[in-house]
């Protein structure tokens, strides 16, 4: 799947910055990403670490002020989202890129039908008739599970996982290319999870959709994601095919992480942390952002900011110990 | 597939409209206030037709006489029929409270999206506004009217734009917290233009204080309208308008009371009637308290 021939979406040294009264916050820095074609791609993080920001930079709906992306292209199809008008970003919203977003008690219309509000989106971007919209709607439903009969029904009638339905099924009603699901069953109970998630991923398959995953919970990205992307402070610390950051995970944050998530099998008194907090955005460290709280840190971490290196195809980490470890494999040993 | 369609049709029929209804008619206060209204729309519109006598017709011999069969209101102090002249006011007072209210909602619902969605002209609007409200709305309504001079016309407009300044608020108040709503950012991420948003998604789920306040207005205006037509600054005699009724009983009141005080029920029964009917709309029409 990985090729440049497949490439869906492009993004080249993305920043993005709010400017509240005097402080600058970074709240996205340098960001390169790419996803093809069908491709499912996690992008893990704290909170905070920039990823809903990243999600709505790609569909233009920063809140501006006080957002801005100050440098970088998105690239969609060959078009620069950043630069293109308003008119023509808002025909790819909905119809090409679409997004689920967090919660999807608020993200419906309390005083419109289900129906119709799945039905907006379709003559939004189709030029067909009510009628025949309104068919697609009840259809979309039928197919995110929902007996098409519920379709003159109000949000407030519907469960918090049947809601994330709707919005699913608003999502996909055009076809989209792209879908950004900005940590879609964060509000949903365990079961409920399981169950939308196998929902999207069949979905996606069947409409053949590329999905930018954006979550903190890594048993998600193991389900359903084909490659990983590890974000810090607004930057990619780690970034790989699914394997490969799962099995040879290389950045101190990602080991940290994957450290943190408790064990069935080890009785264990307290939950392993990452000690220390993310780094102000708005008074970024020098070095390494990770420096601070590192704990395989070196003199060089504090002064020069590491460069995200290709330690094997496909497979980037942003760290100077493997750089050290690819001359010396000795001297690493950061893989306990 | 046929099975389905049917269940959309049994389905469709149920329109929001018809919910709204369902749940108002549980409220029996505000079918009360139904009532009350759809009664004096009823009077107001065949007035001609159901008054007994003539409105105008003035007969000396019949001066003061008290309410009894044949006068259920009894007679004015120029012997005009009082009942015929409350049932024909009712057209007077409805003109005057719909017509300043819907003027006065249409404009100020205009200017309180424009103020809440488009921020840059809001300090423009708002500091009107402001200035509007500054003033005690008698005194507007009355500096409005003296400069227009008196009449029903005048006094309209005077209470038109005495009431615009409410509805301004509210409106850009409603629109500033429905715009912050996570369902507007999802409205925007399917490729809603700003118009499209404003009117399906954003004025629906204002609706609510809006509707309340128009007919909290009525009821107001109304008031506003007698008081002013009390001074004389309002509605011009003979026209059988209430505040202007209440005004000529006054003089009277000691030994013909009915002349002041009918015209009040009159007055405080309609207030009371757009008053219950606004609270049960409120609660009808928001479709999260059903059932």
């Amino acid at each position: 799947m990985i090729g440049m021939d497949t490439k869906l979406l492009e993004i080249k040294n993305l920043s993005v910055q709010y400017t509240v009264d005097d402080d600058v916050i970074r709240a996205v820095n340098n960001v390169s990403l790419e996803i093809n074609h069908g491709e499912t791609l996690g992008l893990v993080g704290e909170t905070g670490a920039g990823k809903t920001t990243t999600a709505l930079a790609i569909l233009g709906l920063l809140p501006v002020p006080p957002g801005k992306v100050t440098s970088g292209e998105i690239i969609y199809k060959g078009k620069d989202i950043v630069k293109i008008s308003e008119q023509e970003i808002r025909e790819i919203r909905g119809k090409e890129v679409t997004m689920i977003f967090q919660d999807p008690m608020t993200s419906l219309n309390p005083v419109l039908t289900v129906g119709e509000q799945i039905m907006e989106v379709i003559l939004l971007h189709e030029n067909i008739s009510k009628s025949e919209a309104h068919d697609r709607a009840v259809k979309m439903l039928e197919i995110v599970g929902i007996s098409g009969s519920r379709h003159a029904d109000y949000p407030h009638q519907f469960s918090g996982g049947m809601k994330q339905r709707v919005m699913i099924a608003i999502a996909l009603a055009c076809s989209p290319s792209l879908l950004l699901a900005d940590e879609p069953t964060t509000a949903l109970d365990v079961t409920i999870q399981a169950q939308v998630l196998q929902l999207m991923t069949d979905l996606k398959n069947e409409f053949n959709t590329a999905m930018l995953l954006i979550t903190h919970d890594l048993g998600v990205v193991a389900e359903v994601c084909d490659r990983v992307a590890i974000m810090y402070a607004g930057e990619i610390v780690e970034l790989g095919s699914l394997k490969d950051v799962f099995d040879d995970m290389r950045h101190p944050y990602t080991i940290g992480l994957f450290k943190s998530i408790p064990s069935l099998t080890v009785e264990s008194d307290r939950l392993l942390t990452i000690p220390g907090m993310m780094p102000d955005p708005s008074n970024l460290p020098e070095g390494c952002y990770f420096c601070p709280r590192c704990t395989e840190k070196k003199s060089i971490c504090e002064t020069i900011k590491p460069e995200l290196i290709e330690i094997s195809p496909g497979h980037f980490v942003r760290c100077h110990i493997n750089l050290i470890k690819g001359d010396d494999s000795d001297e690493c040993t950061i893989r306990g | 597939m046929s099975n389905e369609v049917k269940l959309f049709l049994t389905k469709k029929k149920n329109s929001p409209i018809q919910n709204v209804w369902k749940r108002l008619k549980r409220n029996r206060l505000a079918m009360i206030g139904l009532f009350i209204i759809v009664f004096v729309t009823f009077i107001a519109v065949f007035a001609p037709w159901i008054i007994p006598y003539s409105y105008s017709v003035q007969d000396i011999n019949k001066r003061f006489i008290f309410p009894n069969t044949q006068h259920p209101f009894g007679t004015d102090n120029f012997g005009r029929d009082m009942f015929s002249r409350i049932l024909y006011g009712c057209r007077y007072t409805l003109i005057i409270g719909f017509g300043c209210t819907s003027i006065a909602a249409i404009i100020g619902t205009a200017l309180g999206s424009i103020a809440g969605f488009y921020r840059k002209v809001d300090n423009l609007i708002m500091r009107s506004v402001d200035i509007l409200m500054g003033i005690p709305i008698f005194m507007l309504a009355l500096s409005i009217i003296a400069s227009l001079g008196p009449g029903m016309r005048n006094m309209m407009i005077a209470l038109s734009i005495t009431s615009t300044p409410a509805f301004v608020r509210i409106v850009r108040a409603q629109v500033l917290v429905v715009s912050q709503q996570e369902f507007i950012e999802a409205a925007r991420s399917i490729g809603a233009n700003n118009l499209h948003i404003l009117f399906k998604h954003i004025l629906p789920n204002s609706l609510a204080p809006i509707i309340v306040q128009f007919t909290l207005n009525v009821g107001n205006v109304i008031l506003w309208a007698a008081s002013l037509s009390f001074i004389g600054m309002g509605v011009q005699a003979p026209t059988p308008e209430w505040g202007l009724m209440i005004s000529a009983g006054r003089t009277y009141l000691r030994s013909y009371w009915y002349m002041s005080i009918i015209p009040g029920i009159a007055i405080m029964l309609v207030t009371y009637g757009f008053n219950v009917l606004g609270d049960g709309l409120r609660d009808a029409l928001d479709p999260r308290l059903n059932n």
